[in-house]
């Protein structure tokens, strides 16, 4: 890392593939929700909670994720900070998803525990990234 | 007291929990306290039951398949040991498959909901909820207006539809059927715009026949049909009462308006009901507008301890002169063949209009063959004929006594009129639903004469009598090969005649005679027919070119 450059890369990869990663994930947690309608038992009040799960945590995505660029690129911590708290939030509506929805398939399982991964190292990489623009 | 009460609601109150353990789970235990053949998970049998199964009926017990891994029970019987052992397993199964359910936060996704048990606090919702004609089914939702009821009552108030009985102002009006063996029942509701016969059997007796509602006549016209709705009401008239004799005669009542009540008169009971044929007219909006019933009232005598009841309904709708069809618009088979005639002297249109007329009302222009009886003297048994049926062959015959004194020309005649019938139609109807408007729909009888000795050569002057008439149908099959219909092309009435010759008198001789009727399929085979091509037809307007031309 050049002493005269802040802004972490391993943070922008990472923020960049988990863009990525994420659409791919809202369309199979739709898509597999639907089958689960179909297929077993879902009554309306418990389909409503888990889709209103999933959409608040795609509306929390995209300014997580544009803070994020920001404030590694433009090497600020506020928007780094914020996006940070957003990601708590984040993390919270991925646990739901893995632990207290209605039906978890095991597809369930593995989509929801990669992006909890990914999202614990981004938090890492931002707390080092604060870390290193504060200092 | 009324802890124990209680105690004993609370058991109610709940229905037993279900078993989930699969190990204690076991199908094929029908019988209790006894071993179930074939049964490997059932816990009544001993190990020498088990040594004496040939396989397992119920090889694996588990829960739901789409769970990710769950318990399963396995049964099954080693047949290699001496005595065969059963075995018993309990494994872990595993579903491979990506869409597994590794787990469920909802309990009711994977069991079957149980039942609530009535109480007397519960009992009025669980009614509204469930005691409709439906009810939803989603398990959580409901509503407590009726909607979901539709109360019987309501129904009158709209229209009447097909089926629905026919209410009368306390209850329905009735046709006693039978309903298990042939005794009459009077529960029998007549269906709206369903025509029925039946007959059953009443027990009556003679000194108790005024008491029996079942024989008077006001029990069948008392109360009044309800038209639509509770306010307009139709009275049942009695269009005509026929009087049947003990030995059958029947003769008809001048002046139907008074009502005739059994009686015992001199150890017999008179003004019993025998017959009741309900004629009903409606409008096409479902409304009954006129109700009227006709009785044949007998004798019944002291020996009888039962008598046969009939009952018809019919329904009409006003203004309307139906004829009953044979088939829409082919002939179904086992519906009579229409026949008719051409009333000559009339111009051509209006003879077939009244030839609907007389194809209507006269039940007798069928065509119709001569029908044997017990008696199979050909001169006793007048009159009795059979319809001829489409598509049933059938043969009838009676036998002829002729003695020297019977003269030849008369009993040709008399032959001829038994054979063919009072009045033989002239044409048939080519499809079941023809109109007596349409000409080219009738096809005209061939009548055919032949004489059976045309070979020697005796004088045709010599007296010949009938002796068989045989009547053929051709038909084809026509329309589209997936729903032929069957249409009359060609009807042949064919009469074999036969000399009679002079018998020395007090002699006599005995000649069979016959008639019969044959259907022949004529269907040429099936072509297949392609539709056009659409074509364009594009025309300009003639003053396209208006400038130039």
């Amino acid at each position: 890392n050049n002493s005269s450059q802040l802004s972490s890369l391993p943070l922008q990869i990472l923020l960049y593939v988990n863009g990525i990663y994420y659409i791919f994930y809202f369309l199979a947690t739709l898509a597999m929700i639907i089958y689960k309608s179909q297929v077993f038992s879902y009554p309306d009040d418990f389909l409503a909670p888990d889709l209103a799960v999933l959409f608040l945590m795609a509306i929390l995505e995209v300014p997580r994720l544009y803070l994020g660029f920001k404030g590694n690129l433009t090497e600020a911590e506020a928007p780094l900070g914020l996006s940070l708290g957003l990601t708590v939030g984040s993390v919270v509506l991925c646990v739901y998803l893995l632990l207290w929805q209605t039906y978890v398939l095991w597809a369930d399982v593995l989509l929801n525990a990669v992006l909890l991964a990914a999202y614990g190292l981004e938090s890492g990489l931002k707390v080092t990234a604060i870390a290193a623009f504060v200092s | 007291p009324a802890d124990a009460r209680d105690a004993v609601q609370a058991r109610v109150r709940s229905a037993p929990a279900p078993v989930t353990d699969v190990a204690k789970l076991c199908v094929c235990d029908l019988l209790v306290a006894q071993c179930d053949a074939n049964c490997c998970c059932d816990p009544d049998c001993s190990a020498e039951d088990f040594s004496l199964f040939t396989s397992c009926s119920v090889p694996v017990v588990t829960g739901d398949s789409q769970l990710c891994s769950q318990k399963a029970a396995v049964y099954s019987l080693d047949v290699e040991a001496n005595p065969p052992e059963r075995i018993f397993k309990l494994i872990d199964q595993v579903n491979p498959s990506i869409f597994c359910i590794h787990a469920t936060n909802y309990k009711q996704a994977l069991y079957l909901k149980s039942p609530e048990i009535p109480t007397p606090e519960n009992f009025d919702q669980l009614l509204a909820k469930f005691g409709g004609a439906t009810f939803s089914a989603e398990p959580d939702t409901w509503n407590l207006d009726t909607d979901a009821q539709n109360p019987p009552e309501a129904n009158e108030t709209y229209r009447y539809e097909y089926g629905a009985p026919v209410q009368t102002e306390d209850a329905f009006l009735r046709l006693p059927s039978p309903v298990v063996s042939s005794w009459c029942s009077d529960a029998n509701p007549a269906g709206f715009l369903v025509n029925q016969a039946t007959k059953c059997i009443r027990s009556v007796s003679v000194e108790k026949c005024d008491s029996i509602q079942a024989l008077s006549m006001l029990f069948y016209i008392n109360s009044s049909i309800l038209a639509v709705s509770c306010v307009f009401q139709v009275n049942i008239t009695v269009q005509s009462i026929i009087f049947q004799s003990l030995n059958g005669t029947r003769t008809l009542l001048n002046g139907s308006d008074v009502l005739r009540l059994p009686m015992v008169l001199d150890e017999l009971c008179i003004n019993a009901v025998l017959r009741v044929n309900y004629h009903i007219t409606h409008t096409d909006t479902g409304e009954i507008i006129e109700a009227a019933a006709a009785f044949v009232l007998g004798a019944i005598s002291k020996e009888a301890l039962s008598i046969e009841q009939s009952f018809e309904i019919s329904f009409t709708q006003e203004n309307a002169q139906p004829v009953p069809l044979s088939g829409n618009p082919g002939y179904a088979v086992g519906l009579p063949v229409r026949a008719g005639f051409w009333p000559q002297g009339y111009p051509f249109p209006a003879a077939f209009l009244f030839a609907a007329l007389a194809l209507s009302s006269n039940k007798h222009s069928q065509l119709t063959i001569l029908q044997s009886t017990s008696n199979q003297d050909c001169l006793a048994a007048q009159g009795a004929r059979a319809p001829v049926l489409f598509g049933y062959n059938m043969i009838s015959g009676c036998k002829l006594r002729i003695t020297a004194a019977m003269k030849c020309q008369p009993l040709a005649q008399t032959l001829l009129d038994v054979l063919k019938g009072q009045s033989f139609p002239e044409y048939v109807a080519s499809f079941g639903n023809s109109q007596a408007q349409d000409v080219l729909d009738w096809v005209p009888i061939t009548q055919l004469h032949i004489s059976e000795q045309m070979i020697s050569n005796t004088l045709q002057s010599s007296c010949q009598i009938p002796v068989s008439l045989g009547i053929e149908v051709k038909w084809t099959k026509y329309g589209s090969l997936v729903n032929p219909q069957a249409r009359i092309v060609n009807v042949t009435a064919t009469v074999t005649t036969t000399t009679l010759k002079q018998l020395p008198s007090g002699r006599e001789r005995i000649i069979p005679i016959t008639s019969s009727v044959v259907f022949t399929d004529i269907s040429s085979p099936a072509e297949p027919g392609y539709k056009a091509w659409p074509t364009i037809n594009i025309k300009l307007p003639f003053d396209f070119f208006y400038p130039f031309v």
